[in-house]
């Protein structure tokens, strides 16, 4: 009965392996989380991390309103299920599931021998904490066991069951404490088959009668499509996607969740795209096969893939291709073998009829179908149906929320026209005149501005609102926190956006300001202060900045590692002391002024109102700073 | 008979003549095991009590008077009080051995710090070694500590040295999954708990080895309290028996016979808790 927070988590080994990488998610109250991905790829750390069983390296673990990281597990209010059930082999089943009653206490007032309470002199009752009486222990155990059908085994020890009643027993004595969350860590890998199954569904029913949060680790995607509200796709330390089982079905962040989510696996081809007017053209690289797909199916494909010169690697399931529906992109199939399994048959096939490269391609089609092998069939492939995915880093090119607006402009006597509209261009701006591109983040995109837009869609993606807008019948994507409708008016966050236009090229202001340096502590008056040590300045660090600095590095080797301290443009000021720094350009956003300063061999941007010139001392605002260990690359804070 | 017959009287003395030869085998090394004990039972048994007149190599005359003697005639050697003080002696660092011992598996067993592999080894190294290289050490320590000629300093001495045999407890440890400590820390168990009420109960078998092993190194011991103890009523039956006279020596034997029993008797107490498998069921292999 809690959410939970995870926030920059690591887990480094001593040697230097990173299990876990910068997981990041909030869990809400009664989810079922599941956390899925090959063997090793961490999640089993992580949950175990989250049960206080494995130290964090970095990062802040909240349950409910508490940082639990330095927690002992018996503080947590959890309980955790393991995969080898754990059961204590000495005990009854009754006193397996009453261990982690007996070891808790319960508040209650002090009572006299018949049960009365004892008052205080001024009439109140005296708060004592006591342990679970007999009648207690036993009716919650009995309740426990009567939600999982043990009740007739509590006399029993472990050995005298069969591995079903063992994983039962292992769930009892997690429940019957009513912890805040369930932890379950490969709960059903032992089991058979057809108990798994049905393990599965209790499990999920449990889930709800208990309105708990639930915590469960698989490495069967089925179990996590199955059972989980949310899904954390995991691989190699790195989180690759977190999202509802639909949605990792449908919108894969990246390769390796298309691939991993749904059976059979998707099929994958390297490709290319070429735009020519609303179509766009699919040429299969290691075949000889093209497929033609509207291009209002890939409105949201970062423009740079469509020029036909970039590789990608086009993905689709088995069942978004067809022996026998209809459409225009079709593709032919050198059928190779097929399995039947009853309800549908598996159609294994080669894109390449003549042989050659490995273009292997499965084919979902009805039940009790008989196909020949070697013979050539055409396929039709539903374009609503496809993903696109970078051949180099496996992400996906056509994300639910793009990053960027692509449009065409043109720059003229310091004007900007886009979609239509024109706008006086920043002084911080300087650019070519002539036609040119901008890209405007969706993240740039301001409500409240001069830009007067429709709202034509909404969408809500990870509790993020995506707006389609239409500026004079084009097309601009915008984010919002709340759901807008109509009419409304934006306006461009101009230091977010890049301008290509009349030959050169306007970068966007960095948003990270970063500096190196160390931790140092001083004796002061006794007491001992900690600083951050930059170019030789001190800044006295805030009791949060040091602990977690503390606690991720060990004892006095915090005071030898190098940090990279982290500020955006807001965190950095001018003031009389602080680290000195060459004033290079003064950036003029319009209704926001900025620095560009050079200070340790760093270019920083500090947010000022003042034009500034010359040398000037920047002091960095330490309650803001964000700290990333320089050697392992762990950010801290 | 025909040829098939042949072949399988054939293999039939042979199986015999096997069984036969390994049989032979056997008894003769059950009696070089059994005789020296079987000559010393014997011995104590004699009615005449020197060794020198004995009938050849077996005693004249059999009676219980060796075994009389030891408990009526203190005067001289007292052997109900050396008995008495090896039994102390024995029992003290038996408990405080095993205790010493289990716990110093454990902390190899389930917690990782630093130097815990130097450690491991050092211990290793240093138990390569007899213990009676260190006697003179000892002796010099136990003078500065004035615990010459106590019971005490002897006790202090084996309980200190049986944890250097904590291997074999902390190998038997290491078979007790580590989940279960893991489920008892989250069920709310400290580690003196997850000790206490799962450790120890499910290592009966290596608990008794350990006492065992314990009990019975000071019960037999000659050089240490030879070296530490002066007074003769403070004398293990050990040292005790050592300082009987010539003419003595069915006293002896009778002595040494006397001795076993309560090994004997321990044993049997024991030998019910050493079984396998106290932790089936507890996980899935």
């Amino acid at each position: 009965m809690a959410n939970l927070s995870l926030k920059h988590i690591y887990k480094v080994y001593p040697n230097g392996a990173k299990a876990v990488n910068d997981f990041n998610m909030q869990i809400d109250d009664k989810e079922f989380i599941v956390f899925v991905g090959p063997s090793g790829c961490g999640k089993s750390t992580t949950l175990r991390m989250i049960a206080g069983l494995e130290e964090i390296t970095a990062g802040e673990l909240k349950i409910g309103d508490t940082v639990v990281n330095g927690m002992e597990p018996k503080d947590r209010d959890i309980a955790m299920v393991f995969q080898n059930y754990a059961l204590y082999p000495h005990m009854t089943i009754f006193e397996n599931i009453a261990f982690g009653l007996r070891m808790r206490k319960i508040p209650d007032v002090k009572r006299d021998k018949e049960g009365r309470p004892v008052l205080d002199k001024d009439g109140k009752e005296i708060p004592v904490m006591r342990k679970y009486n007999k009648q207690e222990l036993s009716a919650k155990v009995n309740e426990a066991a009567e939600i999982l059908g043990i009740t007739e085994y509590l006399k029993r020890k472990p050995k005298e069951m069969s591995g079903g009643q063992r994983q039962r027993v292992a769930l009892g004595r997690a429940i019957v404490r009513h912890p805040k969350v369930m932890l379950l860590d490969e709960p059903l890998s032992n089991l058979d088959a057809k108990l798994r199954t049905q393990m599965r569904s209790e499990i999920v029913k449990l889930h709800k009668k208990l309105e708990t949060t639930f915590i469960y680790v698989t490495h069967d995607q089925i179990e996590a499509m199955t059972m989980g509200t949310r899904i954390v796709v995991m691989k190699d330390g790195f989180v690759k996607q977190i999202d509802t089982p639909k949605n990792l079905y449908k919108y894969p962040a990246n390769k390796f969740v298309a691939g991993f989510i749904g059976t059979p696996q998707m099929n994958f081809f390297a490709c290319t795209l070429k735009k020519s007017g609303d179509k766009v053209k699919i040429k299969f690289t290691d075949a000889d096969a093209e497929i033609t797909v509207p291009y209002a199916a890939l409105m949201k494909t970062t423009p740079h893939y469509l020029d036909g010169s970039k590789n990608v690697i086009l993905g689709f399931r088995a069942e978004a291709v067809s022996l026998d529906g209809a459409g225009d992109a079709k593709i032919k199939v050198k059928i190779s073998h097929s399995e039947e399994l009853g309800t549908e048959t598996l159609v294994y096939g080669d894109l390449n009829t003549e042989g050659g490269a490995d273009t292997r391609i499965i084919i979902k089609a009805g039940g009790f179908r008989q196909f020949e092998p070697d013979a050539v069939c055409t396929a039709t492939l539903d374009t609503e149906q496809i993903h696109l995915f970078d051949a180099e880093t496996e992400e996906s090119i056509m994300p639910r929320i793009p990053e960027f607006n692509y449009l065409d402009c043109s720059v003229k006597g310091g004007k900007l026209t886009f979609l239509g509209i024109t706008e006086t261009l920043p002084p911080a701006i300087s650019c070519g005149e002539g036609k040119g591109e901008l890209l405007i983040p969706v993240s740039a995109v301001k409500f409240g501005g001069d830009i007067k837009a429709k709202v034509t869609d909404s969408e809500t993606v990870n509790g993020k609102i995506l707006l389609t807008l239409e500026i004079n019948s084009g097309r601009l994507y915008a984010l919002s926190d709340e759901e807008r409708k109509g009419d409304v008016s934006v306006g461009i966050d101009y230091k977010a956006i890049t301008l290509r236009a009349g030959g050169s090229e306007t970068l966007p202001m960095p948003r990270i300001n970063c500096l190196d340096g160390t931790l140092i502590a001083e004796k002061k008056d006794g007491a001992t202060v900690y600083s951050l040590l930059i170019g030789g300045e001190k800044f006295a660090a805030p009791e949060e900045v040091y602990t977690k600095i503390f606690a991720a590095t060990t004892g006095r080797k915090a005071f030898n590692t190098a940090f990279r301290y982290e500020w955006d443009a807001y965190g950095l000021s001018v003031g009389e002391s602080g680290i000195s720094a060459e004033v290079e350009e003064m950036l003029d956003y319009g209704e926001e002024k900025f620095a560009r300063v050079n200070a340790c061999g760093q270019t920083l941007y500090v947010k000022t109102d003042a034009d500034l010139s010359g040398t000037v001392r920047i002091v960095p605002d330490a309650a803001k700073v964000s700290v990333v260990e320089s050697e392992r690359r762990i950010r801290i804070v | 008979m025909n040829k098939a017959n042949v072949k399988v009287v054939k293999a039939k003395t042979k199986r015999v003549l096997n069984v036969l030869i390994t049989y032979c085998i056997l008894i003769l090394v059950a009696f070089i095991f059994f005789f020296p004990c079987l000559w010393l039972i014997l011995a104590s048994f004699s009615k005449s009590g020197s060794i020198y007149s004995f009938d050849g190599f077996f005693p004249a005359q059999y009676g219980f008077d060796a075994f009389k003697s030891l408990f009526t005639d203190t005067v001289m050697y007292n052997y109900p009080r050396w008995f008495a003080n090896t039994l102390f002696i024995a029992v003290m660092s038996c408990i405080l051995g095993t205790l010493l011992t289990i716990l110093t598996a454990y902390c190899m067993s389930r917690f990782r710090f630093k130097s815990r592999k130097a450690m491991m080894k050092a211990t290793l190294l240093l138990g390569m070694f007899p213990s009676f290289m260190g006697t003179i050490a000892v002796y010099l320590i136990m003078t500065q500590f004035n615990l010459i000629n106590q019971h005490w300093g002897l006790i202090l001495i084996y309980s200190a040295q049986a944890p250097m045999g904590y291997m074999v407890q902390k190998g038997f440890f290491d078979t007790i999954p580590y989940s279960i400590d893991e489920a008892a820390r989250i069920d709310g168990a400290s580690n003196f708990t997850v000790f206490v009420k799962f450790i120890l109960p499910l290592s009966k078998p290596m608990l008794v080895y350990t006492a065992l092993t314990s009990f019975t190194w000071p019960w037999s011991d000659f050089i240490l309290p030879k070296m530490l103890l002066i007074d003769k009523d403070l004398y293990t039956v050990a040292v005790g028996l050592m300082s009987l006279g010539e003419t003595e020596f069915a006293r002896f034997a009778a002595g040494s016979i006397f001795i076993a029993i309560p090994i004997i008797v321990l044993y049997f107490c024991l030998v019910k808790y050493m079984i396998n498998g106290m932790a089936a069921g507890a996980v899935k292999e």
